[in-house]
C-alpha cells in the first residue's frame, strides 16, 4: 500500500503523518492520533457517530479517506469546548438528559453544532431533520431535540 | 432468484449468432468483467492462480468477424464441457471478484444450457441458465433465462440492486455479440453461407 | 411537559431521592474523554477480526488459511483445530434455564458446519485492522451447501432440511404452564370464544457500539485481564473461566463506557471469548471490535414468534386463556434462547387483568438465522402485545368499547398481591389509576367525536390502548451485594456488580446512599464495571438495577450508618441507642449540643483504640428482596392513517407508567421515551428479513430500519407511584416497560382507524407498503 504523508491539523493542533490510501479519516483520527472522542457505529455514513468537522462543515469521518482531509482543519468533540468550559450544546446535552450510553453523542453534538450555525433558531421539526443522519438507540431522540432547542436559545443570549 | 429475457440482433442468422455464442474466447471477452475463461478437466479440481498465469501469457486467437469460422467451430463448446473463469461485477457497494467454473448441461442448436457456481471471499452464486435462438424478419432473437442464488455479502448488500444489474449485464454481453456480427453479414457473404454450413 | 434538572449541588441534603438531578455520567461522554472498548489501547496490541460463515447451512470440507498465514502483519490464523489442541473443547455455554429436547452446544469456531450466516468459522491476528480484514478474505473455505430453512413455519414441515441431528425434526424445545385442564375446559363451556392468530417480527436491538473486546494475558502471573462493553462483569468472568479453564479469580472483567446493551450483550459469544483465548495463546493484548454488518448477523436477534391466543369469555369476563406459540431460536439455543421465549413470555400473558384459568405451550424451533435471545423486555414486549391485541380482540366481538372491556377485567387494587395460574405473582398496581390518569391527557370522548367526524370528511384516526404489566426487578432467593465504605476524609465509595450500559446507575445509586448517610451527594462515588472491585451480585438486565442494586445499598448503607452510630456513641459516650441521627447528625437524645457528623465519625473510625467491633466503616450486604416487582401503565396512542398511500402518523403518544418509588424522575422519563421509541422500530419499521438463501436482507443500517429523530413523535410522559412492598425502597423495574409497553398500543389504534374499511387484523411491522396491501385485501373481500 502506497503510504501518503499528510497533514491534519486537528482541535488547533498540526499533526503530520502517513497513512494508505484506503485509511479512513475516523482511523486516522482514532488510532493514528488518539482522538476517541468520535466513534465508529456502521462504517457505511449511515448512524453519524463519527460525525467531526472539517473546516467547520459536520461531516461523516468514516467514509472520508484520511487523505481527503490532507491540510484540512479538522474539530472533533474534544475541542469543541474552550478553555475547560463546555460549549453550549455540550452542556444543554447534560441539562437536558440528552444522552444515556453517550456512543452517539459526540456525533450528535457535532451535528448540532454546525446546524445551530446554519439555523440558530429552529423549531422542533428543523432539529429532528437536522438530525436525520445521526442515529441514537438510547433517547427516543426527544431529550437531544430538548437539548438543541435549549443550546438554540442559550447561543442567541450569548450574541 | 429468476431472470429472463429476449435480446433481439439484427440483420444476422440464427447460424452466426450459435456461432459466436458457441466461442469461448468470444464469450469471455463479451462478458462483462471476464478476466479470463478457459476450459477445465475437473471442475471440482481448478487451480485458479495457474490458469490466471496462464491467461496472462497468452493472445487471444483472433474471434469474429476476423476469426475463420471454420477455426471457431473447432474451438465451439461442447454439451459437457466445463469451464473455469474470473468474474468482477459491481453490485451495489460490493465489487466482488468471483472464482467461477461453469458446465455445458445441453447444446442442440439452437439450444444452449449451462450451469455453474463461483465464489469471492465472502459470497458465493450458483446459477443454471439456458437460451434459445428463433429467426425473425430481420435477425435473431434470444430468448434467455437464468436461476440463481445468491450467498453471502452481494446477496446482504446488493440484493435490492441485483435484478437490473443481471439485467444490465447480460443485455451488455449480448450487445457485445451483436456488435461483432455486424460486420460478419454485411461484407462477407461468403462466411455467413460457410457457417450455415459448418451449423 | 419535560421534566427539567438540577444540577447537584442544588440538591439538598437527606432529599435526593426524588429529585432529577443531572447525570454524574455524563461529563465524560459529552466531551469524548469517556472510554469505550475500542478506544482503549494497550502496548503491543494486536487485532482480532473473525471468519464467519456466507451460507446459512452448509458443511464445511476444507479451511486453507495458508495463504492469510503468510500474509505479512499477520500473527496468526486460528481454526477450531488449534482450539482444541489448546485442549479446550471448543463450546460456548448455551441456554441453561430450561428442558430442552435438544441439548446442542454451540461451537467456539465451526469445522464441521455451520447453521446460520455469520457463523463463526476461524479467526485472524494481524498487526491491524486492515490486515485483519484482508487475512480473512483470503481464507479459503470451501463449502457443501445444504438446503437451508429460515422461517419457523418451514422448519417444523416434515421434510424440512434438519439442523441439528439431534433434533431431528427441528424442534428445540417444548414448555408449558398454566391450569390446562381447567382452562380447556372453560373453552367448552364459553358464552364467547374470541382468538387471534399473530406473528410477531423478528427484530436487531442495534445497541449503537457494536460487540466488541480486548484481552490481555499476563502468562508469570497467569492472569487473564479483559474489557469489554457487556452487562455482566462477573457473568463473563464466570463463562470465561468455564470456557477457558483459567481459575476465576485470575480473570479480571472490566466494563469501560459501554455504548447500549439493551439484553444482548448479557450472553457468551465468540468474539470476545476468542479475544481473551487469542491473547493467551500470542501473549499479548488482543482487540476484537465487531464491524456493523458482523454485529448484525452475530448478535443475538429477539421476538419472533406465530401464534394463536384464545380467550373464552363469560358475562363480558376473561374466564380462560389459552396461547400456543411457535417461537424462533435461531441456529442453536444460545443462553437465554430458551427461557426468553417460554418462561418469560408465557408467564407474564396475564397482562393486568383477573384471569382464573390460563394455559400457554410454546415449542422453539430452530431456523437457520441468527440465534434469538433477550432484547429489551425479553419475552414480556411478546407477552404484552398478545394480551392487548387479544383484548381488543375480545371487546370487538363483543360490541363493546375496548375500555369498558379492559377496566371490567381489570385485578382489583384490593388483589394484590395477585397469583397468575402460572405461578407468577404482582407485587401491587392500581391499573384504574394509570388509566384514568391517561384519560387526563386524552379526551376520550371528544376524541372518538373528532375520529366520527374525520371518517366522513374520509380521514381515518384510530386510537389504541396498552395496558401493560410485566414482572421485573430480580425476584425472591436473588441475590445482589451491595459494598459501602465511608473513607477517613468522610467521602464515601459504594461498590455494585450492576453495568451501566446508559441507564444512570451512578447518578441513581448516589442519590440513594447519600440520604441514607445524610452526606452531600458530590461525597459519595460508585465503582462498578470491574469484576475486581465489586462484590458479588447480578448483571445489568431485568430491570434490576435499582430494585437489586439501589436496594442493596440503601441496606447496606443503613448498616454502615449504624456502625457509624456506635462509634459516635462511644466518641460521645453515651449508649448507643441513645444515639440520634438525623439531618446527617449524630446526637444524643436531648442533648443536641452533643453531636458528631457523619465525616467527624470517619475521622476518628480507624483507630485502633475504638474497641474492636465497631472500627472501621466498611459494610457488604448481600440483599434479597422478598419478590419481583410489577410496574404498569397505560400507553396510548393515537394515529391517521392514508388508506390511499398506506402512511401512518402517530399524532399523540401519551405514556402513564407507574414504576413504584422514583429515585429520579428525569432518568425514569428517559429510559421510558427511549424505550417507547425502541418499540415504535419493532412496531412500524424494523424486521429482520431473511431470504429463502439464508441471507439476511436486512442486515446493514440502510435496510434495517432503526427510527430515526424524525420518525418518532414527541412523547407525553407521566406517572403514577404505587410503591412495592417487595423491597425496602418502594421501588420497580424501569428499563424495560416502554419497550414492553408501546406495541400492541400501535397496532390497535391502526386496527381502529382502518375498522370502517374492513380491516381487523394487522401484523407488525406497520410499513407503508403492508397497511395499503392490508387496506386493500380487506377492500376486496
Amino acid at each position: 500500500m502506497a503510504d501518503h504523508d499528510i497533514t491534519l491539523t486537528v482541535n488547533g493542533e498540526e499533526y503530520d503523518l502517513a497513512v494508505e490510501s484506503r485509511t479512513l479519516l475516523i482511523h486516522a483520527l482514532r488510532e493514528g492520533l488518539g482522538y476517541t472522542g468520535p466513534n465508529v457505529g456502521c462504517e457505511s455514513t449511515l448512524c453519524g457517530a463519527c460525525t467531526v468537522h472539517v473546516d467547520g462543515e459536520a461531516i461523516k469521518a468514516c467514509t472520508t479517506l484520511a487523505v481527503q482531509a490532507d491540510g484540512r482543519e479538522i474539530t472533533t468533540v474534544e475541542g469543541l469546548g474552550e478553555d475547560g468550559e463546555l460549549h453550549p450544546v455540550q452542556e444543554s446535552f447534560q441539562e437536558e438528559h440528552g444522552l444515556q450510553c453517550g456512543y452517539c453523542t459526540p456525533g450528535m453534538i457535532m451535528t448540532s453544532v454546525d446546524f445551530l450555525e446554519e439555523n440558530p433558531d429552529p423549531n422542533r421539526d428543523e432539529i429532528r431533520e437536522a438530525l436525520e443522519g445521526n442515529i441514537c438507540r438510547c433517547t427516543g431522540y426527544q431529550n437531544i431535540v430538548n437539548a438543541v432547542e435549549s443550546a438554540a436559545e442559550k447561543l442567541e443570549e450569548a450574541e | 432468484m429468476e431472470l429472463s429475457g429476449t435480446f433481439e440482433l439484427e440483420n444476422v442468422t440464427v447460424e452466426e449468432v450459435w456461432l459466436a455464442l458457441s466461442d469461448p474466447v468470444l464469450l469471455a471477452q463479451a462478458a462483462p468483467g471476464c478476466e479470463f475463461a478457459e476450459e477445465v478437466d475437473d471442475p471440482d479440481d481448478v487451480d485458479f492462480d495457474a490458469l490466471r498465469a496462464a491467461a496472462a501469457d497468452r493472445e487471444d486467437p483472433p474471434t469474429l468477424p476476423e476469426a475463420d469460422p471454420e477455426e471457431v467451430a473447432e474451438r465451439a463448446i461442447e454439451e459437457g464441457d466445463h469451464y473455469a473463469a474470473v468474474l468482477g461485477v459491481k453490485i451495489g457497494s460490493v465489487n466482488p471478484t468471483f472464482e467461477a467454473v461453469g458446465t455445458i448441461t445441453k447444446r442442440e442448436f439452437p439450444e444452449m444450457h449451462a450451469s455453474g457456481e463461483g465464489a469471492s471471499s465472502d459470497s458465493s452464486f450458483e446459477v443454471s441458465s439456458g437460451m434459445k435462438l428463433t429467426e425473425t424478419d430481420n435477425g435473431v432473437q434470444v430468448d434467455w433465462w437464468a436461476e440463481s442464488d445468491v450467498f453471502g455479502r452481494v446477496a446482504q448488500m446488493g440484493q435490492r440492486v441485483m435484478n437490473p444489474v443481471a439485467n444490465r449485464l447480460v443485455n451488455r454481453f449480448f450487445s457485445q455479440i451483436a456488435d461483432r456480427l455486424t460486420d460478419v453479414g454485411e461484407d462477407s457473404p461468403n462466411v455467413r453461407d460457410r457457417i450455415k454450413d459448418l451449423i | 411537559m419535560s421534566i427539567e434538572t438540577i444540577e447537584s449541588d442544588e440538591v439538598e441534603r437527606g432529599k435526593a431521592v426524588g429529585s432529577s438531578m443531572q447525570r454524574r455520567e455524563d461529563r465524560p461522554l459529552i466531551t469524548g474523554e469517556g472510554q469505550f472498548t475500542d478506544d482503549l489501547k494497550y502496548p503491543r496490541e494486536v487485532q482480532l477480526v473473525i471468519l464467519r460463515s456466507r451460507f446459512g447451512h452448509a458443511t464445511i470440507t476444507d479451511i486453507d488459511t495458508s495463504e492469510a498465514e503468510a500474509m505479512d502483519g499477520v500473527l496468526a490464523v486460528y481454526t477450531e483445530e488449534d482450539i482444541l489442541a489448546s485442549g479446550l473443547d471448543n463450546t460456548i455455554p448455551g441456554d441453561g434455564g430450561q428442558d430442552h429436547t435438544a441439548p446442542v452446544d454451540r461451537h467456539l469456531l465451526a469445522s464441521q458446519k455451520v447453521r446460520y450466516q455469520g457463523d463463526p468459522i476461524a479467526a485472524v491476528v494481524a498487526k491491524d485492522r486492515y490486515t485483519g480484514h484482508d487475512a480473512v478474505d483470503a481464507i479459503d473455505v470451501s463449502y457443501e451447501r445444504l438446503d437451508m430453512v429460515t422461517d419457523i413455519q418451514d422448519a417444523l414441515q416434515k421434510d424440512a432440511p434438519v439442523i441439528h441431528e439431534e433434533a431431528p425434526d427441528n424442534v428445540a424445545f417444548e414448555w408449558s404452564s398454566g391450569n390446562a385442564d381447567e382452562t380447556l375446559a372453560s373453552f367448552d363451556d364459553a358464552e364467547e370464544v374470541v382468538e387471534v392468530d399473530l406473528s410477531i417480527n423478528k427484530v436487531v436491538a442495534v445497541p449503537m457500539e457494536p460487540r466488541a473486546a480486548v484481552a490481555q494475558y499476563r502468562p508469570a502471573a497467569e492472569e487473564l485481564i479483559v474489557d469489554l462493553g457487556c452487562q455482566s462483569v462477573l457473568g463473563v468472568q464466570d463463562h470465561l473461566s468455564g470456557v477457558l479453564g483459567v481459575p476465576e479469580q485470575r480473570i479480571t472483567v472490566r466494563a469501560p463506557e459501554v455504548g447500549g446493551g439493551f439484553g444482548v450483550k448479557a450472553q457468551p459469544y465468540t468474539g470476545h471469548i476468542l479475544a481473551a483465548w487469542c491473547a493467551m495463546q500470542l501473549e499479548r493484548p488482543v482487540k476484537w471490535q465487531a464491524t456493523r454488518s458482523e454485529a448484525f448477523v452475530s448478535t443475538n436477534h429477539s421476538r419472533r414468534h406465530d401464534l394463536t391466543a384464545r380467550a373464552a369469555i363469560e358475562d363480558g369476563r376473561i374466564v380462560g386463556l389459552h396461547v400456543d406459540s411457535t417461537a424462533d431460536v435461531g441456529g442453536y439455543l444460545t443462553s437465554g434462547g430458551a427461557g426468553v421465549p417460554s418462561g418469560a413470555f408465557g408467564t407474564r400473558l396475564l397482562g393486568q387483568y383477573d384471569i382464573p384459568n390460563a394455559f400457554v405451550e410454546v415449542t422453539g424451533v430452530f431456523t437457520n438465522t441468527t440465534t434469538l435471545s433477550a432484547y429489551r423486555g425479553a419475552g414480556r414486549p411478546e407477552a404484552a402485545y398478545v394480551i392487548e391485541r387479544l383484548a381488543n380482540a375480545c371487546a370487538r366481538e363483543l360490541g363493546e368499547d375496548p375500555l369498558e372491556f379492559r377496566r371490567r377485567n381489570f385485578i382489583e387494587p384490593d388483589q394484590f398481591p395477585y397469583e397468575t395460574p402460572f405461578g407468577s405473582g404482582y407485587d401491587s398496581g392500581d391499573y384504574e389509576k394509570t388509566l384514568d390518569k391517561a384519560l387526563e391527557y386524552v379526551d376520550y370522548e371528544a376524541f372518538r367525536e373528532r375520529q366520527a367526524e374525520a371518517r366522513e370528511e374520509g380521514r381515518y384516526l384510530g386510537i389504541g390502548f396498552s395496558n401493560y404489566i410485566e414482572i421485573c426487578g430480580g425476584g425472591a432467593g436473588g441475590l445482589q451485594g451491595g459494598q459501602l465504605r465511608i473513607h477517613p476524609s468522610g467521602k464515601v465509595v459504594a461498590r455494585s456488580s450492576l453495568v451501566e450500559n446508559g441507564q444512570g446507575h451512578a447518578t441513581g445509586f448516589s442519590q440513594i446512599v447519600a440520604d441514607e448517610l445524610g452526606v452531600d451527594i458530590d461525597d459519595v462515588d460508585i465503582v462498578a464495571g470491574d469484576s475486581d472491585r465489586v462484590p458479588e451480585g447480578g448483571g445489568t438486565g431485568g430491570s434490576k438495577a435499582i430494585t437489586m442494586g439501589g436496594n442493596a445499598l440503601k441496606e447496606g448503607a443503613k448498616k454502615l450508618r449504624e456502625r457509624a452510630r456506635a462509634i459516635a456513641a462511644h466518641e460521645l459516650e453515651a449508649a448507643t441507642e441513645d444515639i440520634v441521627f438525623d439531618d446527617g447528625e449524630f446526637h444524643v437524645a436531648g442533648a443536641p449540643s452533643r453531636s458528631m457528623t457523619i465525616e467527624d465519625v470517619a475521622s476518628v473510625a480507624y483507630s485502633g483504640n475504638l474497641p474492636e467491633d465497631i472500627r472501621g466503616l466498611e459494610e457488604t450486604t448481600f440483599f434479597s428482596p422478598e419478590g419481583s416487582t410489577a410496574p404498569f401503565g397505560t400507553h396510548v396512542v393515537i394515529v391517521e392513517i392514508d388508506p390511499e398511500s398506506g402512511e401512518l402518523e402517530i399524532d399523540r403518544y401519551v405514556a402513564i407508567d407507574d414504576v413504584g418509588t422514583q429515585i429520579n424522575p428525569k432518568l425514569i422519563e428517559g429510559q421510558i421515551v427511549g424505550g417507547v421509541v425502541q418499540s415504535i422500530g419493532q412496531a412500524i419499521y424494523e424486521d429482520a428479513i431473511y431470504d429463502d438463501n439464508g441471507n439476511l436482507l436486512s442486515g446493514t443500517l440502510q435496510d434495517y430500519a432503526v427510527p430515526r429523530a424524525k420518525h418518532v413523535p414527541e412523547i407525553e410522559w407521566d406517572s403514577t407511584v404505587t410503591p412495592s412492598p417487595n423491597n425496602p425502597l418502594g421501588a420497580k423495574g424501569v428499563g424495560e416497560a416502554g419497550t414492553i409497553a408501546t406495541m400492541p398500543a400501535i397496532v390497535n389504534a391502526t386496527i381502529d382507524a382502518l375498522e370502517p374499511l374492513g380491516v381487523d387484523h394487522i401484523d407488525m411491522p406497520l410499513t407503508q407498503e403492508r397497511i395499503w396491501r392490508t387496506v386493500q385485501e380487506a377492500q376486496e373481500e
